[in-house]
């Protein structure tokens, strides 16, 4: 082989080479991953429900009330105390008790979902509450973006 | 000529270079300029309330061989406080601070204590002083309330030469401001925001259109456990609130606004609070409150919180910090800032 010949060769390796770096670039600029509307990752997942719930008052403290813990007894065991939320993922609902004496038409409502799910409508800041027979409706919508479960608020205020 | 060794060069060229940039060079103490010199810090922090002071200290300087100096004065846009007790007011200090091995200030008298003649504060020094720094204090007037002051400190050496530095404008606030003031259940339980005052019923029946705010204390009956934890406690409450927020409460006649009132926790604005937090409530921050959706009470109050507060009127928006609570005297000390809105 001639030097010549070399050469071209050797030129027909680098520009082969160059193609495949431009080809694989391009692939790699196009989207792996689908994404939705609000820039969030869809993925395979279709689980849709919430798993905690708080409502925090204007001074960011939780108005949410507890049940007093039961020392245990002789006969019984100690009951600790627990939040009055209930979460309901069969009938799609939410029942919770705030304290007395809560401003209910600026409450930061808080949730907990599952994996990858959404909120619909999105919280943005203070909720007004106080309208107790229309409770206030929000949506889950599951990671594959294909489930969407509309969960109702009950709040009852402490007597 | 054979360029046999050229891919050497750059390699001997970087050894070069790090073996003059190793080279340490010597510290020498700075030479001091061979002038009169001054220089200003504003020591005071957060918004500047009448009847506050503004702190500055105010440093001069000459070469000991160039002579010492002679006199120290601060000329104020508007003539500040002057007290009885020189050093409650505006002055300029007559003694230099050092600190000690614990940290506590030493003081040193270089001059006779300051005299304030209208806008001007002056010391006289009486000792051999080629350096000093001296504080210097302005209790702002209510002339000033809302308005920029400036400060022009000056020095003058044995020489007749002056220096001098001008400081500001400082805006003095609009705001008012009253600490320590004591609510307790069924007596001193009405507040106005107009006065920045507490009242006894009888007070405020002479007064009803002024009384924005009641006072209570409750201890309500708890229901056996598991029963949550039914707390009410140190409340304020406005005189149109609901009744349930009221229990017990026979208001005087004609007592009846609705105020707005907003819950709090974490505020402790500094000049409120005197604590360690450099949290600062400002004219801005009740131009900007919202107040739209407000309510118009607040129970289970605790010490360290505070509410916002908006007269029915809307003439006034206060901040109300609770600075401590009693539950066994059922009362409770606060502090308010207010501005008027118009």
């Amino acid at each position: 082989m001639n030097s010549a010949m070399k050469k071209y060769i050797n030129n027909k390796i680098v520009a082969s080479l160059l193609g495949l770096l431009t080809l694989v670039s391009m692939v790699r600029c196009s989207h792996d991953y689908p994404i939705d509307e609000d820039g969030l990752l869809i993925t395979g997942r279709g689980s849709c429900y919430v798993s905690n719930f708080e409502l925090l008052g204007t001074d960011f403290v939780s108005v949410v009330t507890s049940t007093t813990a039961i020392p245990a007894t002789s006969t019984t065991p100690a009951i600790p105390s627990t939040r009055n939320v209930v979460i309901d993922t069969t009938a799609l609902t939410i029942n919770v008790e705030v304290a007395l004496g809560t401003d209910l038409k600026n409450l930061y409502p808080q949730f907990t979902l599952v994996t990858d799910a959404k909120l619909d409508p999105k919280i943005t800041g203070k909720v007004d509450f106080s309208d107790l027979s229309n409770p206030k409706t929000y949506a889950v919508i599951s990671g594959n973006r294909r489930v969407r479960k509309e969960y109702t608020i009950y709040v009852t205020v402490q007597q | 000529m054979k360029l046999k060794h050229i891919y050497q060069l750059p390699g001997f060229l970087l050894l070069l270079i790090f073996a003059v940039a190793c080279e340490d060079d010597a510290y020498e103490v700075p030479q001091a300029k061979r002038e009169f010199q001054n220089d200003c810090i504003k020591r005071s922090l957060g918004p500047n309330l009448v009847n506050n002071r503004l702190e500055f200290a105010y440093a001069m300087a000459l070469p000991k061989d160039m002579g010492k100096i002679v006199s120290a004065q601060v000329e104020a846009s508007i003539p500040g406080v002057v007290e009885p007790v020189i050093t409650n007011g505006t002055f300029l200090e007559h003694r230099a601070y050092s600190t000690d091995g614990g940290g506590n200030d030493k003081a040193v008298q270089v001059a006779d204590p300051s005299s304030t003649e209208g806008n001007l504060t002056k010391v006289t020094l009486t000792r051999d002083t080629f350096a000093v720094t001296l504080r210097y204090f302005y209790k702002i007037p209510q002339e000033a309330k809302g308005q920029k002051v400036t400060f022009t400190f000056s020095a003058t050496d044995s020489n007749g030469r002056t220096v001098s530095m001008k400081m500001g404008p400082y805006t003095i606030s609009a705001m008012d401001m009253v600490l320590d003031s004591t609510v307790t259940d069924n007596t001193e339980m009405y507040i106005s925001i107009a006065d920045m005052a507490t009242y006894t019923a009888a007070q405020a029946a002479a007064i009803p259109d002024k009384i924005d705010l009641v006072y209570l204390y409750r201890a309500l009956v708890q229901q056996p456990a598991p029963a949550p934890a039914l707390t009410f406690k140190h409340a304020l409450v406005a005189p149109a609130a609901d009744p349930v927020y009221l229990p017990g409460v026979t208001l005087p006649a004609g007592v009846n606004k609705d105020t707005k009132i907003i819950k709090t926790l974490n505020l402790r604005d500094q000049q409120l609070a005197r604590l360690q937090y450099g949290i600062f409530i400002d004219d801005l921050d009740f131009e900007k409150l919202d107040t739209s959706t407000a309510t118009n009470f607040a129970i289970n109050l605790k010490g360290e919180a505070g509410v916002w507060v908006e007269t029915a009127d809307r003439q006034y928006r206060a901040y109300v910090y609770i600075n401590a609570v009693n539950d066994g005297s059922k009362n409770m000390r606060i502090s308010i800032k207010r501005l008027k809105m118009f």
